[in-house]
């Protein structure tokens, strides 16, 4: 139900009426504020009659069950009586007993205990309803005019005034005189219902007491109202009063007061911020106990009334024919949603009043259009379920829906009699006239014809009995489904689409809502409601390829069994939240969702010298990607491009693509995960299909990506691509997406994007040479040596253009030393002892290393003359466990034997 | 009505209960009777609903089971006849109880009365 704040928003001015010092606010015409003292005698006594109330009510009750036994007693003590002469019976009270006596005056107490029980329901409903006055008589003040004032704490219920009398207790406790917005929450933290909210935000309750008990003794500050409530919390009354009006509830009751008491006591917000419990939490959370709650209402009236529905195929007037062959090809809809086998159908009320407008206006068929996984099906079983409450149009009344088993229909059997069944089926429908049909995937009747010249397709035979009205049929398709078999034939004239979209984030939660219960029951688990939201957050962001809401509930359920099995091993883990969903999602896809942690936080930080761990120089290059990866990390990066696109410039061998696989490695967790492309390969033309793939064959990098969102895409030596593929990197940079030869929306925006270049390579060496700034460099490149091989407008995309210098001596023999310790870690799971020389590394260094080739000699040298000769060693067996290899100033092998046992 | 005082509100919680008594009767033959001739109201009008009778009257004439010859929308119309006739029959049963609660309703205080008086004399 929409709440209608409009109408009190700009009223919530609190003041003081006089002349009796009244706090309350203007309301609809009248002064609303709250009358009610407190006092502990009164509390007490208050107690006391409540009690007294309900003993009396037992008193009555045993009075007239003792009654009954009496007049059994009196009964069974004069059966012979009785038998001789009926009147005797007919008479009883004519028979002097005191067993007749006693149970004349228990029926006063029968009587008198109607009365109470009678009244006490009807006093359950205090918010009384009040038109609202128009005139302007609000915001006068003064004796002027009389405005008629309205005592509010007449419309809080009982179990509400409860909770007040004990937070007035407890703050007599705290020695306060009256009760603040700690208090309230104190006693309303003791309530059930209340309680449960923070169990389902999985807080720790134990320490948000304590925190919360260190500063009930502090009072308002304020000078006391003398009615036992401090100002604040008579503000939080009277919101709490305007909530339920809005609502249309019968009496304020405790999810009214939660919020705005949170929202009151400065202290208290801290206090439950420190446990992650935010005012939108709250919110949510209490929507969730009340939508439970109408779910629950809901269903006993869809119970009593499906009492009702027929059980037959026939409807209640009668007037339907019996349908065998229907019924031998259909499953009744209707019927199954009469006996209960359907879940509940939610925020889906727009597209089901879509669904009945289109039938009001004339059309006969109406087909739900949508994504796999969107929520078609469960639309339809909505519909069902609405017929089976009667809450459907006057001429869906008393109808079934009946599902149409298109397998059953077309198997086994040639299409001229699977189109002789479907005219049997749809005659049966228009003669019965109370069937609606529903198809399911209503592309599989298209292509069912026996292939003759100028012979029906099955689509057909039913697309001319919907355009000419004689039945009424609903069907669902996805939409690629529907765009190739159905749109521009006869089928898509006779129905009419209506396009189911995937619910908004809000509605996605409200529908896992519905369904936890049901996982919570299976696995014997509690579910957090941030799990649920996260469930919802996360699937959408990071699976892209299916649909919400059913991949939200496909994960909520993967966690939902995980959390399952952890419950059974401990107790303690019954409850599945955030980090049991981050799990599933970082399982499902292979990035790391979790929580950014500390330890996460601080490999952020440390991106530089994590990187420089596996490589050498280039500190510039490392300081641009990791600020441009810290960005889009914390999330301020809009999320329409990739992650970030870097273009690295440089000659062969200083580390570009050794960076890429050192950023894919602490970025995505895997060096593996990263794409890589030669550009040499696409020089031609029609490279362009190679990369994004033509109708029938999938592109390499579309379906690269299409597969793993989440990795760095490598483009090497990208001077050498096509001018018609170098347009396509255009768009992919710009927008984040490309279409690939299929017409999927391939989504970049997950992925790091890394170009690199020899281009200008000669350049770079000489400018380092002389020592020029690297800025300069990269500007002269840019300006003059970059245009040659790209576009301005390319060049432009890149959110960085890293130079990468010529690699120095002293980074040659750090990466020779980088080298040597694999060998010797590869050495050491031997048993065989590694330790090179400084000179030795220094000598290797010298000969593997040449400014023009970088640091690639350099390994084929360690292949050569280090591992190559240790291969020799080993498998000569001169070389055995615990000999030590040591590389002498030559750089050449020694081997140190190693003592004997 | 401001509750502020102890010694004013134990007597006054006693007057509660003495008022009840006293009201229950005259509540019995106004608000109490009123409720229960709308709860009996209510039911009869589920019951209504659950024997279909109004469906069957306004289809009075239309034929069951489809069939539209002359022969068989006789038939259908001496059956929709009985129907309603059995299915009023029913109604009127539960009308009867309904009438029989609300005149018990009205007796049943004078009668325990009666009993108590005539008992204690005796």
């Amino acid at each position: 139900m929409e709440k209608d704040e409009s109408q009190f928003k700009d009223e919530l001015q609190f003041t003081v009426l006089e002349p009796d010092k009244k706090f309350g606010l203007y309301f609809q015409g009248k002064f609303l504020y709250w009358d009610l003292r407190f006092d502990r005698p009164l509390i007490f006594l208050h107690r006391a009659k409540r009690r007294i109330s309900s003993f009396l009510n037992v008193v009555c009750f045993l009075a007239g069950i003792a009654g009954l036994f009496s007049s059994a007693a009196w009964v069974y003590l004069n059966l012979a009586k009785i038998a001789a002469d009926g009147t005797v019976g007919l008479f009883f009270w004519r028979q002097p007993s005191p067993l007749v006596l006693s149970f004349a005056v228990s029926l006063f107490f029968d009587m008198f205990l109607v009365y109470r029980l009678s009244e006490q329901r009807a006093g359950r409903d205090r918010l009384k309803r009040f038109a609202a006055k128009k005139s302007a008589l609000r915001r006068r003040s003064a004796a002027a005019v009389q405005v008629p004032s309205l005592d509010i704490s007449r419309a809080f219920s009982d179990e509400t005034r409860e909770i007040l009398d004990d937070a007035y207790l407890e703050a007599v406790k705290f020695k306060q005189p009256e009760i603040t917005p700690l208090h309230l929450f104190w006693a309303l933290f003791k309530n059930k219902k209340i309680r449960l909210i923070f169990v389902r935000l999985n807080i720790n309750q134990r320490s948000l007491l304590e925190k919360l008990a260190r500063h009930l003794n502090e009072g308002s500050g304020a000078a006391p109202t003398g009615l036992g409530l401090s100002a604040d919390t008579q503000k939080i009354m009277m919101e709490a009063y305007l909530d339920a009006y809005s609502s249309e509830q019968k009496a304020v009751d405790p999810y009214n007061i939660i919020l705005y008491c949170f929202r009151a006591s400065a202290i208290l917000g801290e206090i439950l911020y420190d446990e992650e419990v935010t005012d939108n939490k709250i919110v949510n959370s209490v929507a969730w106990m009340r939508t439970n709650e109408k779910i629950v209402a809901n269903y006993k009236i869809y119970r009593k009334m499906a009492r009702l529905k027929p059980g037959t195929s026939m409807n209640r007037a009668y007037t339907a024919l019996a349908t065998p062959t229907l019924d031998h090809f259909s499953r009744d809809l209707t019927l199954m949603a009469k006996y209960g086998y359907f879940e509940i159908c939610l925020a889906r009320d727009k597209e089901i009043k879509a669904v009945f407008e289109a039938l009001e206006s004339g059309r006969s068929g109406v087909l739900l259009v949508g994504p796999v996984g969107v929520g078609k099906t469960t639309i339809i079983q909505g519909v069902a379920q609405l017929m089976v409450k009667e809450e459907v149009p006057k001429f869906l009344e008393d109808k079934r829906l009946v599902e149409v088993d298109v397998a059953r229909l077309i198997g086994g059997t040639t299409p001229a009699e699977a189109q002789d069944r479907l005219l049997t089926i749809i005659n049966e429908s228009v003669r019965a006239r109370n069937v609606i049909l529903y198809l399911k995937n209503l592309e599989t009747v298209v292509g069912i014809s026996s292939g003759a010249a100028g012979s029906l397709d099955l689509s057909e035979v039913l697309a001319d009995a919907v355009s000419r009205r004689l039945i009424i049929c609903l069907a669902t398709a996805t939409n690629e489904n529907y765009t190739k078999y159905i749109e521009k034939r006869p089928l898509g004239n006779a129905f009419m689409a209506v396009s189911v979209a995937e619910p908004d984030n809000d509605q996605a939660i409200q529908i896992l809502e519905s369904k936890a219960g049901y996982f919570e029951g299976r696995y014997g688990i509690f579910f957090d409601y941030n799990a649920i939201e996260q469930a919802v957050n996360l699937s959408g962001h990071y699976i892209t390829d299916e649909y919400l809401p059913a991949k939200a509930v496909n994960i909520l359920q993967l966690a939902a069994v995980k959390a399952g099995q952890a419950c059974k091993d401990d107790p303690h883990k019954c409850f599945c939240t955030c980090d049991d969903i981050s799990r599933v999602i970082s399982e499902k896809t292979g990035i790391p969702v979790d929580k950014v942690s500390a330890s996460e936080t601080q490999k952020l930080l440390n991106l530089e010298s994590d990187i420089h761990r596996r490589m050498i120089g280039q500190e510039e290059a490392v300081d641009a990607i990791s600020g441009s990866l810290r960005r889009a990390r914390a999330e301020m990066r809009e999320n329409k491009r990739p992650i970030a696109s870097f273009l690295f410039l440089g000659p062969t061998g200083v580390g570009k693509t050794e960076l890429a696989k050192s950023v894919a490695e602490v970025y995505f967790g895997d060096e593996n995960c990263m794409i890589r492309l030669d550009m040499s390969e696409y020089q031609l033309a029609d490279s362009v299909t190679k990369m994004i793939g033509g109708a029938q064959t999938p592109g390499y990098l579309t379906e690269a990506v299409r597969q793993k969102p989440f990795s760095l895409v490598l483009l090497d030596e990208i001077e050498k691509a096509h001018p018609d593929v170098l347009n396509l990197f255009l768009q992919m940079m710009d927008d984040g997406r490309l279409t690939d030869g299929q017409g999927r929306t391939i989504n970049f925006t997950n992925s790091i994007i890394v170009a690199t270049s020899n281009a200008g390579a000669l350049y770079i060496e000489e400018a380092v040479g002389q020592g020029t700034d690297i800025n300069i460099i990269k500007q002269e490149l840019i300006d003059n040596q970059l245009n040659k091989i790209m576009r301005p407008e390319l060049i432009n995309r890149f959110d960085g253009i890293i130079v990468f210098k010529p690699l120095a001596f002293d980074d040659v023999v750090a990466i020779t030393k980088l080298m040597l310790a694999k060998i010797a870690q590869s050495l050491e799971d031997k048993g065989i002892g590694f330790s090179p020389t400084e000179d030795g590394i220094k000598r290797l260094a010298q000969l593997g290393y040449d400014p023009k080739f970088g640091a690639r000699p350099l390994r084929r040298l360690l292949q050569d003359k280090i591992e190559n000769e240790i291969a020799n060693f080993v498998l000569s067996g001169q070389l055995k466990r615990r000999d030590t290899i040591i590389i002498n100033e030559n750089g050449e092998i020694e081997v140190v034997r190693g003592r004997k046992l | 009505m401001n509750q502020n005082n102890f010694l004013v509100c134990l007597p006054k919680i006693l007057l509660d209960f003495l008022w009840d008594l006293i009201y229950a009767p005259f509540w019995w033959y106004s608000t109490g009777l009123f409720r229960l001739l709308k709860s009996l109201a209510v039911f009869l009008r589920d019951r209504q609903i659950n024997l279909g009778i109004a469906v069957w009257v306004k289809n009075i004439f239309t034929p069951m089971y489809g069939q539209r010859d002359f022969i068989s929308r006789l038939i259908s119309f001496v059956i929709r006849l009985l129907q309603i006739f059995v299915r009023g029959l029913g109604l009127l049963f539960w009308l009867i109880l309904c009438l029989a609660a609300a005149v018990l309703w009205l007796v049943l205080p004078i009668f325990a009365f009666y009993i108590l008086v005539y008992q204690l004399v005796l």
